[in-house]
């Protein structure tokens, strides 16, 4: 596991979404109704559970349907369908609740502008949520901003907006805080800051959901993952398990310097290979299987091994395993809200 | 904190976020031209209006005073809050906003209020410099109803505006649509109404702009009613006796409670279906 430790208390549920769905309604004029619109892209027959002190992935490309769930978990847009069950306090006794409470959100791109203050402008959002002003200056000390406190919003730069986002959806202790695209705008200082800050959360018990369609800013971060594609919840768990479900676990990149012959050295070595180079006296094997076996058959060969290292899956490599298309269809999918997901949706989108 | 509480906080710094802000600036000059400037003309001692008539006491004038608050107020409301949501919406505060646990419905009250404040604060002003005016050249101050009636109703239609440039603002997805819907709305009632209404005077053999003609004015006056315009003046002629359109003050007070609460409504509506 890439994240930090899993205590007992992550295995707690937190919100739990029971066959969700929000669809956006797509404008389709008719001659005599031209306001009629029908059901278009957007989440279907979603189950999905957040755990206490959890940090989720959300992964998925670009109009997989990531932010439109991630306002279905804010209660900024309505199920339409299924339900959603809290765990949040013991009154709950797994009843429906209202999300916004209890749930900070951090849209993607935020751009705080005006002449009132960045203290100001976060306090009006305080008030909305019933927040004081001395737990608001600690959220503002928390993302580096205190001594921005007094600065009208309009000279912020855009690292300095992301992390009033980041304070603004900190407002209320929310139990649950969903991030979307989090590290947009930040610096390398910030982002590993934001990182750690993040973990702390973490460890206090709040369930975290940070959306992404860069995977390798993920790995180190989150310890579940969920894959997201064109309105689907295509697999979630813990990122272990995921991967080996996927088939993604256990492979590791070699490389080496000088004459190399892979079919003499890994005889009798069962691996799967995945890509092999040869360049300049200077090779490199990707493949997925035991490594020590390998290694030791290279250390058998007397071969100069220069670098060893597990290889993480990327993006593609994870919707590719997880729909069974090949990179060509998921790429050209991407781009594409025409249709809508296909493995529990079958029918046609109309309605 | 209680529920009215955080409306006031949210619609103050709409208020202080708008009252002083460039677009203000802009504004301020016309709003000064409009209100104490016609305050000034109407009250000229010698003035002869179209027809011969001429303004014969305080209230006569800040009726006539209140084409100002026709084009020239109005017009400010709709450019100061047409983009009071599409606004939010493009800078993804809308969402921020939206995602906190504060009702739809009480966001929505508080962003009216703001807006409704910022320019009805500024209009205020200038109707108390345009009263003291009417005092010092007619040397005749309203009576007490009359300026309570005169304050209210014009509170009213720029709230009715207000209200307008609000709703377009829900559906506008960029900024064009809703300043043309906002302006639209107000070209409409400021300078169409008068087609619609000589078109339906037409229709109904109606001899059309015969001012003494009782049917043209009963017409006139019924279809008023149905223009935020014709309800604010129908309110400031129940203080001018003279004038007789064959509107009862009950009526024209109703239609100004239907033009305030139909609106209103429906951007309630359009607020708890709102998508960021």
């Amino acid at each position: 596991m890439r994240g930090f430790p899993l205590t007992l208390n992550m295995a707690e549920p937190v919100l739990e979404f029971r066959q969700a769905q929000h669809r956006h309604r797509v404008p389709q004029p008719r001659w005599f109704k031209p306001w009629a619109n029908r059901l278009g892209p957007g989440i279907v027959n979603l189950d999905l559970t957040l755990h206490r002190g959890a940090v989720l992935g959300l992964v998925g490309p670009n109009g997989a349907g990531k932010t439109t769930l991630l306002r279905m978990m804010a209660g900024i847009l309505p199920l339409q369908e299924g339900s959603v069950v809290s765990h949040i306090t013991s009154g709950d006794n797994g009843t429906e609740i209202d999300l916004r409470k209890w749930v900070g959100h951090m849209p993607e791109q935020v751009r705080w502008q005006g002449r009132i203050t960045v203290q100001e402008a976060l306090a009006e959002l305080g008030a909305m949520r019933g927040t004081d002003i001395k737990r608001i200056q600690g959220l503002l000390a928390l993302v580096g901003l205190k001594q921005r406190a007094e600065e009208p919003l309009d000279n912020l730069s855009q690292g300095m907006r992301q992390r009033l986002s980041i304070a603004a959806a900190m407002l209320g202790s929310p139990k649950v805080l969903l991030l979307d695209e989090p590290y947009n705008g930040l610096d390398p200082v910030a982002a590993e800051a934001f990182t750690q800050l993040i973990k702390r959360l973490a460890n206090k018990g709040v369930s975290i959901v940070i959306s992404s369609h860069m995977v390798g800013q993920l790995t180190n971060l989150i310890d579940r993952i969920a894959l997201i594609h064109r309105g689907q919840l295509l697999d979630e768990g813990r990122l272990s398990d995921v991967e080996t479900r996927l088939n993604l676990d256990s492979r590791y990149s070699i490389s080496g310097e000088g004459d190399v012959d892979f079919t003499s050295i890994l005889d009798g070595v069962k691996i799967q290979t995945m890509r092999e180079e040869v360049e300049d006296q200077r090779w490199n094997l990707i493949f997925r299987g035991n490594p020590t076996e390998v290694l030791q058959s290279f250390m058998k060969a007397k071969v100069t091994v220069t670098s060893w290292s597990p290889v993480a899956p990327n993006l593609v490599e994870w919707l590719c395993a997880a729909t069974g298309m090949d990179v060509e269809d998921i790429t050209l999918e991407v781009g594409s809200s025409a249709m809508l997901p296909l493995r529990r949706m079958g029918g046609a989108e109309d309605e | 904190m209680s529920d009215w509480n955080k409306i006031r906080i949210m619609a103050a710094r709409v208020r202080k976020e708008r009252l002083f802000g460039i677009r203000m600036k802009i504004m301020l000059p016309i709003l000064v031209l409009f209100i104490p400037g016609m305050a000034w003309g109407f009250s000229d001692p010698n003035i002869i209006l179209p027809g011969g008539h001429q303004p014969s006491n305080a209230m006569e004038v800040l009726f006539y005073a209140s084409l100002g608050i026709v084009f020239g107020a109005t017009m400010c409301a709709v450019l100061l809050s047409f983009d009071g949501i599409s606004r939010d919406r493009a800078s993804g505060m809308l969402e921020v906003r939206l995602a906190q646990p504060m009702p739809r419905k009480e966001q929505a009250t508080a962003l009216i209020l703001g807006y409704w404040q910022t320019i009805l604060i500024p209009v205020y002003a200038l109707m108390m410099v345009s009263l003291i005016i009417v005092r010092v050249r007619m040397n005749e101050w309203p009576s007490l109803i009359e300026t309570i009636v005169y304050f209210l109703s014009t509170a009213l239609i720029l709230l009715w505006y207000t209200l307008f440039a609000l709703i377009a603002s829900t559906s506008a997805k960029e900024q064009g649509t809703a300043v043309a819907f906002g302006v639209g709305v107000w070209f409409f009632f400021t300078f169409l109404w008068a087609l619609v209404t000589t078109m339906v005077a037409y229709a109904s053999g109606i001899s059309i702009g015969e001012a003494k003609d009782p049917a043209w004015v009963a017409l006139e006056g019924a279809l008023d009613l149905l223009s935020p315009n014709g309800v604010y003046h129908h309110l400031l002629e129940t203080q001018l006796p003279t004038i007789e359109r064959g509107i009862a003050t009950w009526q024209a007070w109703a239609m100004a409670i239907v033009w305030s609460v139909i609106p209103w409504r429906i951007l309630h509506r359009r607020m708890e279906a709102l998508v960021p």
